[in-house]
């Protein structure tokens, strides 16, 4: 049985309509008028034990409502949830012992004291047995850098440290399952890729699952097998990440250092990107033409002197489905499913 | 989960006390406080000579043991709670495995802890400029802390009752500002119990709050009989039972709020 199972989940939020002036104020205080709106959208997904999945979308397609549902702090309008067996939002004491949360910058550590001491609060709120506390935070001291910190204040702490503990305070108790919602957002590179290593180390050695979602696509990259993606609160596609590069970036982006162009550059099986003087940026697929013809077609207009070649990235493909490229993705519901 | 409290009393003591100089402030406020109280009582003895059947030591007695009390009576967690509502880190709290209210009572019983220290200090540093009465005797000393102990359960659930209020309104102040001023009459801090019209006697007779200044103090001072203070238990313990269904219901009927329409 997977551990997370989500079946039909539907969110629709009740949002007061405000109307203009005086007598707006007071219909409003009589019989408040709402507008509908469904931030979650039928989604069905399930998620094994161990797996690491990048939840992804657009800012609002839904993902930090879906999270929240996860955790219970949201109850679907309808739909089921079961995590772990259980019903988040119906025994959430009992969900809270299995689970870590990270969501945004909120911090669960308590500001005007020591870090250390926010986790002995949660050594003590989740029994976590004492052998096991301080090798775990041994092990997470190392990993994350915290020797330094530990005794400060989080108040007196950067951005990038305070993320740094709070992450090690949400896997301090072994949860089954870490939702991390945004958790490198405003961080420095040299953080989050600590934090990635750290959520691999991790989900190798104890098989943590982790659903996280994330705008720099990097952290994607990195860090998930398996990715779901969302468009309006709907899943659009659910399945490998390497398999989704495949599918839709089965093309290769080239940067050309050339000289003397003769003409206009015309060329058959590939788009040009960008053009000036000495440099050349082009696009094509393998499904229809090879490097070499395409040189071989490039050196008609001009001389090549260098050649640059990099595989699609989630973030070029992502932005291309975004535009509405990919129109497969958008409009076949049966791609997503094919694809799992 | 005693330790998961007392962890949580410890931190939010910590957190008062990060400024040493608080503990300072805090005390003084109290003596000034008693200084005043005795000044205003010391005139109106020199002119009737009696009130509300206390001698002028005994009065002394009264507001030294009623200021020292006092932070325990009206102390609590309602602004720390509505903080936590106004900024949504309630989210990250009802993730916590614990509930809400165990949460909150480990918090509660550290600023109770505060409370109490600055309560002792007081006394000790008024014991040396006034002449004290002591406790009856031992017993009544006991009862006397009993007393205020089963205060704390009700203070606590007026205090959640009031940081609940934070999930309707962004500010609670004036709210906060009622709770204090009803505790301080009901209680016995403003002036004795006995001293208010009959009307008053009766009506507190029948609130829990006189038990959280008027009471113990009379117990310490050997004026309340034996039955009365049983009855005084009873009723403490039924009060803390309707506070703790008021306190629970109000506020899971305020979560349901976030839980259906989010944060
Ligand atoms: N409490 C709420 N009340 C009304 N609408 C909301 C609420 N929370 C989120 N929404 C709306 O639901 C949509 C999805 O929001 P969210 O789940 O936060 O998206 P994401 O995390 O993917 O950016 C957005 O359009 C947002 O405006
Ligand atoms: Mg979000």
């Amino acid at each position: 049985m997977a551990i997370i199972e989500v079946k039909n989940l539907v969110k629709t939020y009740k949002i007061i309509e405000k109307e203009e002036g005086l007598i707006g104020y007071f219909k409003n205080l009589v019989k408040p008028k709402y507008k509908e709106f469904t931030a979650v959208n039928n989604v069905n997904f399930s998620i094994e034990k161990g797996e690491l999945v990048g939840y992804i979308g657009e800012n609002g397609a839904g993902k930090s409502t879906t999270i929240k549902m996860l955790t219970g702090l949201l109850t679907p309008t309808s739909g089921n949830v079961i995590v772990n067996g259980i019903i988040p939002n119906q025994k959430r004491i009992e969900n809270n012992k299995n689970i870590g949360a990270v969501f945004g910058q909120k911090t669960q550590l308590w500001w005007d004291l020591p870090v250390i001491e926010s986790f002995r609060l949660i050594k003590k709120m989740y029994k976590i047995p004492e052998n096991e506390y301080r090798k775990n935070l041994k092990k997470f001291t190392e990993l994350l850098d915290l020797e330094e910190l530990l005794e400060k204040q989080v108040k007196n702490l950067s951005l990038g440290q305070k993320m740094r503990c709070e992450i090690a305070a949400t896997f301090l108790h072994d949860p089954k399952i870490v939702y991390l919602d945004e958790p490198t957002i405003g961080l420095d590179v040299f953080v989050k890729e600590k934090i990635r290593k750290f959520i691999k180390d991790i989900n190798r050695e104890k098989k943590t699952t982790v659903i996280l979602t994330t705008h720099d696509l990097k952290d994607i990259e990195d860090v998930c097998d398996r990715i779901i993606l969302l468009d309006k609160g709907q899943i659009i596609y659910d399945g490998e990440k390497q398999k989704f590069k495949d599918t839709y970036g089965r093309y290769v982006i080239a940067e050309l250092i050339v000289n003397n162009i003769k003409d206009n550059i015309i060329l058959n099986n590939a788009e040009i990107l960008e053009q000036n003087d000495n440099k050349l940026k082009i696009k094509f697929s393998h499904d229809e033409t090879t490097i070499v013809k395409i040189m071989d077609e490039i050196s008609k207009f001009c001389n090549i002197e260098d050649i640059h070649m990099k595989e699609a990235e989630l973030e070029d493909i992502l932005k291309e489905i975004y535009k509405g490229v990919h129109t497969n993705v958008k409009n076949n519901d049966a791609t997503s499913k094919n694809a799992i | 989960m005693l330790k998961t409290m007392m962890q949580l009393a410890k931190m939010q003591f910590n957190q008062y006390n990060i400024y040493k100089s608080n503990f300072y402030l805090f005390t003084l406020n109290r003596i000034v406080e008693v200084i005043v109280y005795i000044f205003v009582w010391q005139a109106i003895y020199s002119q009737t000579g009696n009130a509300g059947g206390f001698t002028l030591s005994q009065m002394v007695t009264y507001y030294i043991l009623a200021i020292a009390f006092s932070s325990i009576a009206t102390w609590g967690i309602n602004e720390t709670m509505a903080h936590s509502i106004r900024t949504g880190q309630i989210n990250k709290e009802l993730l916590n495995p614990l509930t809400y209210f165990q949460y909150y009572f480990g918090m509660n019983l550290g600023e109770l802890a505060f409370a109490v220290v600055i309560g002792i200090a007081t006394f000790i540093i008024c014991a040396i400029f006034w002449e004290l009465a002591l406790p009856v005797s031992f017993l009544n000393f006991i009862l006397c802390i009993f007393i205020i102990i089963l205060g704390i359960p009700i203070t606590f659930f007026i205090q959640m009752i009031v940081g609940t209020i934070g999930f309707y309104t962004n500010s609670i102040w004036g709210m906060q500002i009622f709770r204090k001023a009803v505790i301080q009459i009901f209680s016995g801090i403003v002036a004795p119990i006995s001293l208010f019209p009959l009307w008053f006697q009766e009506l507190s007779k029948f609130l829990p709050f006189k038990e959280l200044i008027y009471t113990p103090i009379n117990i310490w001072l050997g004026q309340v009989d034996y039955s009365e203070i049983l009855f005084v238990i009873i009723k403490q313990i039924i009060w803390g039972a309707v506070l703790y269904i008021i306190a629970k219901k109000f506020f899971n009927h305020a979560i349901k709020n976030i839980t259906t329409n989010g944060g």
